[in-house]
Order: structure tokens, then C-alpha cells, then sequence
């Protein structure tokens, strides 16, 4: 009687453990299949040499998906996505800053927070010199400063290219 | 006999209808159980179902809606690859050189944000009326969930032209969950398939648009409506007996 | 109760005692008056309903095109940059709030509190004066909802700054 207790105890545990492998086994192969990818192309690019980059403005680079700039000898890379909700920042000449179009947020020259919904600074990429260009590691991405005080003095110098967007 | 009647009455009538003849009500019923169609009613409702201002009749729309979506979806998917190569063109390519493939495009473009419409109006009416009261509950949670499965089969399909309105539109929406507490940027990460919107982004929308989530919503509206046939002759709950 | 000598009433051993008010008098009618066929009466309505909603989509797919833009691209942003309609409210929101509490805590709050809904409110009455406090609270909820969408599908122009929609138009479907 007991034995024959135990082997259905037996067969029913074998079920459920086989059962919750099974269910293991499917959601570790779902997740396998869904995880973010190492997104294509990212790591180090090639771009162009220090002199190139210039101390006032910005210079585009599609390859890094950012911008580069320069303040005194350092270089900054900067991704182009805003940290609000991943639109493209395009640089305004007139004003000489990051304007955001889809919410409004405004950076300085180097990705510095100035106003907008935006929680945080512009992101970095890390760049090394090798032969005379700049490499930029698009794979390695630092987030980019809370609001604060900003590093250079370069207020906007002229109309904003945001059309009516106070903040 | 008519020859509708006598059609019924044949030996291969009776063997798709089985109750060839309706005349009174016992008929009718008969008829009910026998047909596959018919049985997702109840053989009898409440009178007050009749009125229109009981239902607003929103979730018979929404039924309808989905319908169309579907027929005229597939029509659209014969038309369609997602890959961010080819996707824009076979929609200029629907567009202007398939037969009706600008109006089913529009028929499927309405239809989804008039199904998104019905039902936050059915949900609303449900509220009002009181519907998800006990024994109700439940099917009033399978409601919400396929709202929500309703939103997503419409932000999925959004991406799918692959233009400048789906591009930004889904770069915004998926930006959202980056703000998801401690897990956000993996949220993100996985809704897209990467770091931006792109290729793996395009299929991973289209198999949820055209598979993964009709699936759910046809399993879920199939307990919607079986709750909802089960419980027609249910009695109101009475006034003040709390 | 088991273990109770059984009670003779008249030779007759009594079972059980029942308390309430005896079930005549008190009985309503019998439900069949209220109940109606299903085929034709409630087929026949929907079918007028299906075909009504058919043809709303019928004629609005005739009048309006639905919309194609440019060819995505991921270097230029439109100005303004706007959601599905149904996810405006939202933006508009984004635009107000810290992204946390717009895009993570006031979908969730909505989420989760439409699911709970019928397990909070335990209140058995189904007329709207007798449940004050839940109608009140989802119309509010409905009509601020519908506020935030109307704002931010017509009156929000570029850089989701505020426009007349008489003057300038930036809704899309």
C-alpha cells in the first residue's frame, strides 16, 4: 500500500519537475531570442584628425551617429539621440546650441543640460587618438551629466531655431 | 416548398444544419445548439440587451472592427516584406499599382483607429452600467487586457509603412520604457531589438502585428464572449441589498 | 447535530427546519417575461450594426487617404514629433513631467487600477446615485484623458509649443 503510495507521489513529482524544465527551457529560449542584440556596427570608427574638429561649432559625423567638438585640446564625442526620449539633436548655428524639436530641450555647445524636459545631459562616447584620427568608440557610451553648472561660457548668440518653444 | 426549404430538407442539408425547419421558438433554440456560428450566442437574452442604450451596441463594433482588421490585413500582408529595404517601397507600390490596394489600406487604417475608439467606448459603458459588478469581475480584467492588446496591435502596425510618421513615432514610444525603474534601458532594449529602431525592430513589430498578438486577442476574445454568453440570463444585482 | 435524538412530530420524524419567510408571496414573476430570442431579435440588431459600422469605414477609407511620409530616416527629426493619437495624452504629459512619473508610473496606475477595479469597488449597486465616488472618479479620470488628447493632437505645433488649430493644423491620424 505504501509503495504503491509512494510511486504515484513519485510519477507526479516527475511531472511537475518535468513540466516547470520544460517551462524553463521555453523561457530562457524566448528570452534568448528576444534579448537586445550587440546593435550592428557598433565599436571603434575611424573619423577624422584633432585639427579637423572645430573649438566653436560642431562637426556631424553619420558614422558615430553624433557630433564632434573641442574644448581647448579635448575632444568631445557626443551621440546625437536626446536623452529625453531618443530624438535626433540637431545643432542650431544661430544660437550656437543642441536644440531639441520633439519636446524642447536645449544643451550647450558640449551636451550640457540647459532647459526642457530632457533629464539629463547629452551621452558621450569614449575617444582615443591612434595614427592622427580620432577613434570614436561607438560601443562604449557614457551617460551625459545631471543638470547643473555648465564647464563653458558660451550663452546662445542669437535666435533659437525652435519656433515658439518655451521649454 | 420554397427551394431554400427543400435544400434544407435534402440529405446534405440535413447533414451540414441538422434542424431544418424553424418555425417556433423550441425551433430556434434547436437551431442554436446545432450551429456552430450561432452557439457563440445565447439561445436568449434579457430584454433590456435590445435597447440601444443598454450597450450602445460598442462591443458587437468592436467585433466587427477586429473582423475587418483581419480581412484586410491579410489583403495587406500578400503586399508587404518588412525589411526597412523594401518595406516603404511595397507600400507606394500598394499604393499605386495594386488593385484596390490605396482602399484597403485606408480600410485597414480606419478600422484600427476606430477599434481603438470602440473599445475604450465599450470599456466606458461597461463602467457606467456598472457590468464588472459580481460575478462579473473577471471578465471585466479579460476587457482591460484586451484594450491594452488592442493599443499594441495598433502601435505595432504603426511602424510597419516605415516612413518618417512610423520611424519617430516608434523611437518616441519605445523611449518611454527607458524610464522604466532599474530595468529600463534592457525594457527598451528588448522592445526594439537594439539600440535604435532598425531592421530587427521591423521584423520583431511585424510577427507581434501579424501573429503573436491576434493569437492572444482570439484566445481572449473567445473567454470574453463564452463569459458573456454564460451569464446573458444572469439577474441584476438588486438595488441597495448590499 | 448527527448525534441529536430525531424529534417525532405526529409519527412523522422531522428533518430539518428552514429559517426565512416561506418562498410564496415574496417570489417575483417568473423571468421568461423578460427574456427574448436571441435569433431574430438581438441577431437582426447587430447585423444593422455591423453593417452601419461597415459602411462609417466604408465611406471614411473613400474620403481619406491614409498617411505616407517620407522614407524613415533616422537623421532628421520632424518638427513636431507626434504619438498615435491614443498615446497623446501621454506626450503631452512627457512634456509637462519627469519622463518617470509620464511614461512609467501614470500608465502603470492606469493599468493596474482599471484591473483591480472590480475588486475594489465591492459596492453592489449598479445605479449611478448610488455609487457616487467610483462614477465620479473615472469621469474625472475620462475627461481629463480626453483634455490631454484634444491639446496635444490639435493645439501642440512644433517643439510642442501651443498652437490655435484654426490657424495652424499638426494633427495626423
Amino acid at each position: 500500500m505504501s509503495q504503491q503510495y509512494d510511486r504515484r507521489k513519485f510519477l507526479s513529482r516527475l511531472w511537475s519537475w518535468s513540466a516547470g524544465l520544460v517551462a524553463a527551457a521555453g523561457t530562457w529560449t524566448t528570452w534568448d531570442v528576444l534579448k537586445p542584440k550587440a546593435s550592428v556596427g557598433a565599436g571603434p570608427v575611424r573619423t577624422v584628425s584633432p585639427d579637423e574638429v572645430p573649438s566653436s561649432g560642431v562637426l556631424e559625423i553619420r558614422e558615430i551617429s553624433g557630433y564632434l567638438t573641442r574644448v581647448e585640446d579635448e575632444v568631445v564625442a557626443l551621440w546625437w539621440r536626446c536623452p529625453h526620449l531618443g530624438c535626433k539633436v540637431p545643432w542650431c548655428d544661430t544660437s550656437a546650441q543642441f536644440e531639441c524639436p520633439c519636446h524642447g530641450s536645449v544643451f550647450n555647445r558640449v551636451g550640457e543640460y540647459r532647459r526642457g524636459p530632457a533629464p539629463r545631459g547629452m551621452d558621450h562616447y569614449s575617444t582615443t587618438v591612434e595614427s592622427g584620427l580620432i577613434v570614436v568608440d561607438t560601443a562604449s557610451i557614457t551617460n551625459g551629466d545631471a543638470p547643473g553648472d555648465e564647464s563653458i561660457d558660451e550663452p546662445p548668440i542669437g535666435p533659437e531655431c525652435l519656433e515658439g518653444g518655451e521649454g | 416548398m420554397s427551394i431554400g426549404q427543400r435544400i434544407r430538407r435534402s440529405t446534405v442539408g440535413r447533414s451540414i444544419s441538422r434542424s431544418p425547419d424553424v418555425v417556433t421558438d423550441r425551433d430556434r433554440a434547436t437551431k442554436h445548439w446545432a450551429s456552430f456560428l450561432l452557439h457563440i450566442y445565447p439561445v436568449k437574452v434579457r430584454r433590456q440587451e435590445l435597447n440601444f442604450r443598454y450597450s450602445w451596441f460598442l462591443g458587437v463594433t468592436s467585433m466587427v472592427l477586429f473582423g475587418s482588421l483581419f480581412v484586410s490585413g491579410m489583403y495587406l500582408m500578400f503586399f508587404y516584406v518588412p525589411s526597412p529595404a523594401t518595406a516603404y517601397g511595397d507600400i507606394q507600390n500598394l499604393q499605386t499599382s495594386v488593385a484596390f490596394g490605396q482602399f484597403i489600406r485606408n480600410v485597414h487604417r480606419w478600422s484600427a483607429h476606430l477599434m481603438v475608439l470602440a473599445v475604450a467606448a465599450h470599456m466606458s459603458r461597461m463602467f457606467y452600467r456598472g457590468a464588472y459588478k459580481p460575478p462579473r469581475e473577471f471578465n471585466w480584467v479579460i476587457g482591460v487586457v484586451l484594450l491594452v492588446l488592442t493599443m499594441l496591435m495598433s502601435f505595432t502596425g504603426y511602424l510597419l509603412p516605415w516612413d518618417q510618421l512610423a520611424y519617430w513615432a516608434i523611437t518616441v514610444g519605445a523611449s518611454m520604457a527607458a524610464f522604466v525603474p532599474w530595468m529600463g534601458a534592457q525594457v527598451q532594449a528588448t522592445l526594439i531589438a537594439g539600440d535604435q529602431v532598425g531592421s530587427a525592430t521591423l521584423i520583431r513589430f511585424y510577427v507581434l502585428h501579424v501573429a503573436v498578438l491576434p493569437g492572444a486577442m482570439v484566445i481572449l476574445l473567445m473567454f470574453h464572449l463564452w463569459r458573456w454568453r454564460k451569464d446573458a440570463m444572469l439577474s441584476q444585482p438588486q438595488e441597495g441589498r448590499a | 447535530m448527527s448525534n441529536q435524538e430525531p424529534q417525532i412530530v405526529g409519527e412523522r420524524r422531522v428533518l430539518g427546519i428552514v429559517p426565512g419567510r416561506p418562498p410564496v408571496g415574496e417570489r417575483k414573476d417568473p423571468q421568461q417575461d423578460d427574456s427574448v430570442m436571441v435569433w431574430p431579435h438581438l441577431l437582426v440588431r447587430h447585423a444593422v450594426v455591423s453593417v452601419a459600422v461597415l459602411l462609417l469605414v466604408l465611406i471614411l477609407a473613400v474620403l481619406f487617404d491614409a498617411p505616407l511620409r517620407d522614407i524613415a530616416n533616422p537623421t532628421v527629426t520632424p518638427n513636431p514629433e507626434k504619438a498615435p493619437w491614443y498615446f497623446i495624452a501621454l506626450q503631452e504629459l512627457l512634456a509637462q513631467f519627469h519622463p518617470m512619473v509620464a511614461g512609467v508610473l501614470v500608465p502603470g496606475a492606469i493599468i493596474i487600477g482599471l484591473v483591480a477595479l472590480p475588486y475594489i469597488d465591492r459596492n453592489e449597486a449598479t445605479s449611478p446615485g448610488r455609487r457616487k465616488v467610483a462614477v465620479a472618479t473615472f469621469t474625472i479620470f475620462i475627461v481629463v484623458w480626453i483634455a490631454l488628447t484634444i491639446i496635444g493632437f490639435a493645439f501642440r505645433g512644433p517643439s510642442w509649443s501651443w498652437v490655435w488649430p484654426w490657424q495652424e493644423w499638426y494633427g495626423v491620424l
